[in-house]
């Protein structure tokens, strides 16, 4: 059982680190800022989701568990909070060079 | 399909004491649970818990005024499960158009006219809509419009949104009141 576990945090984690690479290939291939937030925010947040889910069985306890699933929640908030805040004030007024 | 009867009632119009204090409770309750899993169930930090939850109550009411909520569970669950497979499939489209050696995108703007009026369950959908796959919402339009940002402006973003904006007010009915 145990190696059942282990296994399947080397494949979740494995695939999250992949998405992290993923979004940051779109952070440096994409053309303007916009383009890039959508790269920033969709991709890390599914790898973030995937890392934590990969460490939910290592974790120490009840309280670990839910300490990782808090985390991922605080960052999916507050990507999709300032994603909007910088979307906006980039349309007003142009990305900064 | 129908709404609780107090929300008809006249107690709309009066400021609804049961309702805030129950929302008072439960809100404490929540921040009070954030705090023990933040530090662990530590009981040397129990104290400074307590008053960190008030405070956290206090601070939420102010900002968040109580509303009549009328949430459905299953509903909320359908929908959590939906949020989540748009969220993963948002995360795979985007990545394969990082990967993509062609780089095949159509950046744009779309103007969505919501049918939700401004207020808290319209920021949610702006939140929610934030993370699901090539739309980014970046600001007010004229009229009730939102502007969208999209990577592929030659997909059907409005009536994909539509679809999206109707099941994000079925599963949090009773908040769009305040227009």
């Amino acid at each position: 059982m145990r190696l059942v576990l282990d296994i399947f945090t080397v494949l979740a984690v494995s695939a999250g680190a992949f998405f992290f690479l993923a979004g940051t290939v779109g952070l440096i291939r994409f053309p303007d800022a916009l383009t890039r937030l959508h790269a920033l925010t969709k991709v890390d947040n599914l790898g973030l989701g995937l890392v934590v889910l990969g460490l939910l069985p290592q974790a120490n306890g009840l309280f670990g568990a839910l300490k990782l699933v808090t985390i991922w929640l605080l960052v999916q908030l507050s990507g999709a909070i300032v994603t909007q805040l910088i979307a906006g004030t980039v349309r007003q007024h142009g990305p900064r060079e | 399909m129908n709404s609780p009867d107090e929300r008809d009632g006249p107690e709309e119009l009066s400021p609804d004491r049961p309702v805030a204090l129950g929302s008072a409770i439960f809100r404490s309750i929540g921040f009070f649970g954030f705090w023990l899993v933040l530090t662990g169930a530590d009981p040397s930090d129990l104290a400074a818990g307590l008053v960190a939850a008030f405070a956290a109550t206090w601070a939420s009411l102010r900002l968040m005024p109580t509303q009549p909520w009328d949430l459905r569970p299953i509903k909320l669950a359908g929908y959590v499960s939906h949020f989540l497979r748009q969220s993963i499939t948002a995360g795979i489209d985007v990545a394969w158009l990082a990967l993509d050696p062609r780089l095949r995108l159509r950046p744009g703007f779309v103007v969505y006219q919501a049918q939700l009026p401004p207020g808290t369950t319209r920021e949610a959908f702006c939140a929610i809509m934030s993370l699901m796959p090539g739309t980014l919402p970046c600001g007010q339009a004229e009229g009730n419009g939102l502007t969208i940002h999209c990577l592929d402006v030659t997909q059907p973003v409005a009536e994909q949104l539509a679809v999206e904006e109707a099941l994000c007010v079925q599963a949090l009915r009773g908040v769009p009141r305040n227009g």
